[in-house]
């Protein structure tokens, strides 16, 4: 799932400040899940301004909806009549619902309400953590299934670093270092020869540092 | 290999003399004058000198630029390069600029993440790692060729060297992680600083196990200590460094005048016990702001005079 | 400060730690409005309950909870302390005073207790003035 967290309301008050009437949109999935901007987080955001321009003397009304997800088509469209409603709207999706929103709607301006973070999983209850950078070339098979690229600070293929310290990254004490979990789970796998090949620097091109990408499946277009 | 000519470093350690390196960090701005004193100090008493690179990612003048400075003052650089701050491109366009600039050492590291120095805000780049870098330079020089294959007119024929931490965990693995840094083409090793002696003894015989001491040169660190706090600040805030209580007691059990003194003895103890350990090549002095020491502290070691350049 | 400021109080309480009905059970008193919510457990007071208290002009807002480990249903008011101690930052964010949310266990065994609540918001809350968003 993307992970994200919601805007100070500090920030957000002074995005919003230019408006009168707007559409606080959330979303049912990912953000819904990290608690960033799901149905119940409109609400209380919305309760939230609606106080603080109260207290500020400052006129402004804030409709509340939240759709399943904001990055498909099926699901927008039936934001369409409340966005029409509105000066603007403060969407709290991850960065792509924002911008799906903002370039279906083009008359509206859609603002971000969510810092989008990483891909992650829900490790444990409240605790969320980055697991996937989306290289594009997945090498998980040769480390044993624990990702160097995204949860080595350093992302070395081969590593460890000096740095490494009871299996803390030297970046900060509550940061695990990867390369101890790679070393420890290749140990109960048996593989620990795939650490001693040579890994060569990695083809980066289907990264983002190829530039932004696009996934075109012809067998799904008529 | 062909006959360019040898590094000064390179030369010493194959004739099979006790070598010994010392450590030089570049200034933070553009005054060359700071580090043609540290070379001061240091000139007559060490084969070559470290330059670091934006050591703890605080920007400093750079390492090709300060080691040209030593360069032209008789002193032979060992040109330290991280994958930290450049990627592949700007990495063997700094080895080949540097080769043409008469640098022939080269120490190959990952470095400090930029969370440490005075830009924590900067993207960092780790295109490649320490060992990619090893492996990219050792190309270079046995196939004439570049990273993408192209040949070079005067391919760079440095003598490449890697840093090793015995000190670091996990233990059992640090000597397979020496040996992939040798056999991706490093020549000779600078450890982190040698405080526990059983340890790099321990560390030592590991890799003199899987035939390693025959094919790199290790080198020792060494760093004496000024004081008490100093000592307890390495033990206790210093990543992958280990200060045993015996020396911290050593350290405390002398008055602050003659604090300086004891660490110096600790120091001499060291290098004399390195120079017993077989495997261990040489001695590397980072003498961190206390360059002035290092002249004092090889001749007390019975280490000078250094054999003259080759 | 008003000396008209007749402070406006809604009470969250779960019906274990108070069975009653608070507005006719605490002796009426003419320094303050009470209302109040009735709830099976206290963790089911959410967070946008206690906004929309203050948007309907409430001063202060009480959670009355069971004590530590007596939550009939285990985590019950662990649950209502967090998100009590989230709403307050919030409200601090916002600058309408954490303090206006306050947090309280109590005992059903002791019929005085609520009162005794009551009157400290009622004294605390005179002091920080009406709600700046009321």
């Amino acid at each position: 799932m993307i992970v994200g967290e919601q805007k100070p309301i500090g920030e957000i008050k002074q995005i919003l400040s230019p408006y009168k009437r707007v559409l606080v949109l959330g979303c049912g999935t990912c953000v819904k899940t990290c608690f960033a901007g799901g149905e119940d987080e409109v609400a209380v955001l919305s309760s939230a301004l609606r106080l603080v321009f109260k207290k500020e003397g400052r006129e402004i009304t804030i409709e509340e909806l939240t759709v399943e997800r904001q990055c498909e088509d099926e699901f927008i469209r039936e934001a369409a009549p409340a966005v029409s409603n509105n000066a603007a709207v403060l969407s709290l999706a991850c960065g792509a619902g924002v911008q799906a929103i903002a370039r279906r709607f083009i008359d509206v301006p859609v603002l971000p309400g969510v810092n989008t973070t990483f891909i992650g999983v829900l490790e444990k209850q409240g605790l969320f953590t980055e697991e996937c950078l989306g290289c594009g070339d997945c090498k998980l098979a040769v480390f044993g299934g624990v990702c160097p690229v995204t949860r080595c600070s350093k992302k070395l293929l081969n590593g460890p670093c000096g740095g490494s310290r009871a299996g803390k990254c030297e970046v900060n004490p509550e940061t695990d270092c990867a390369w101890q979990f790679i070393i420890s789970r290749l140990e109960v796998l048996g593989q620990l020869d795939n650490l001693r090949k040579y890994n060569p620097p990695k083809d980066w091109r289907a990264s983002h540092a190829g530039g932004p990408r696009k996934l075109v499946r012809e067998d799904h277009i008529i | 290999m062909s006959s360019e000519i040898q590094s000064n470093l390179e030369g010493v350690l194959d004739r099979g003399d006790f070598a010994v390196t010392a450590e030089c960090g570049p200034p933070r701005g553009a005054d060359p004058e700071v580090i043609r004193k540290k070379g001061e100090f240091l000139k007559g008493y060490v084969d070559a000198v470290n330059v670091t690179d934006n050591q703890t990612a605080i920007v400093r003048m750079s390492s090709i630029a300060a080691s040209v400075h030593l360069l032209q003052m008789g002193l032979e650089p060992v040109m330290q390069m991280v994958t930290r701050d450049r990627n592949r491109i700007a990495l063997q366009s700094d080895i080949l600029g540097a080769y043409s600039l008469g640098i022939k050492n080269i120490l190959c590291l990952s470095g400090d993440h930029q969370s440490f120095g005075s830009q924590p805000d900067a993207v960092n780049v780790f295109d490649i790692d320490s060992i990619n870098l090893i492996h990219t330079v050792r190309d270079m020089a046995e196939s004439g060729k570049d990273m993408s294959g192209y040949e070079l007119n005067r391919p760079p024929r440095m003598f490449i060297g890697a840093a090793a931490n015995p000190f670091a965990d996990p233990f059992e693995y640090r000597v397979i992680r020496l040996a992939k840094k040798i056999d991706a083409g490093a020549r000779f090793i600078q450890t982190q600083c040698v405080y526990n002696l059983d340890r790099f003894k321990e560390w030592v015989r590991l890799a003199r196990e899987e035939g390693l001491t025959e094919k790199a040169y290790i080198l020792g660190g060494v760093t004496p200590l000024k004081s008490e706090g100093m000592a307890n600040y390495m033990a206790k805030r210093v990543a992958g460094m280990e200060v045993p209580e015996a020396i911290i007691r050593r350290m405390a059990g002398v008055s602050k005048k003659k604090a300086a003194e004891e660490g110096i003895q600790i120091c001499l103890e060291t290098i004399a016990a390195l120079r017993e350990i077989k495997g261990v090549h040489g001695v590397h002095i980072m003498a961190i702001e206390w360059e002035e020491k290092v002249g004092a502290l090889v001749e007390a070691a019975g280490l000078a005079p250094r054999p003259a350049a080759v | 400060m008003e000396k008209n400021f007749k402070p406006q109080i809604t009470v969250f309480h779960c019906i274990n730690c108070f069975s009653g009905d608070l507005e006719s059970s605490i002796p009426s008193r003419s320094d303050g409005v009470l209302k109040s919510v009735k709830m099976a457990c206290s963790s089911m007071v959410k967070d946008v309950f206690l906004l929309r208290a203050f948007e309907s002009g409430s001063d202060a807002v009480i959670v009355m909870v069971c004590p530590e480990g007596q939550c009939r249903y285990v985590e019950g008011n662990i649950r209502a302390k967090k998100r009590i101690e989230w709403v307050k930052k919030l409200l601090d964010e916002i600058e309408l005073d954490g303090r206006r949310l306050s947090l309280h266990p109590i005992d059903s065994g002791d019929p005085d207790a609520a009162t005794g609540i009551i009157g400290r918001v009622l004294s605390e809350v005179s002091a920080l003035g009406p709600n700046p968003a009321g």
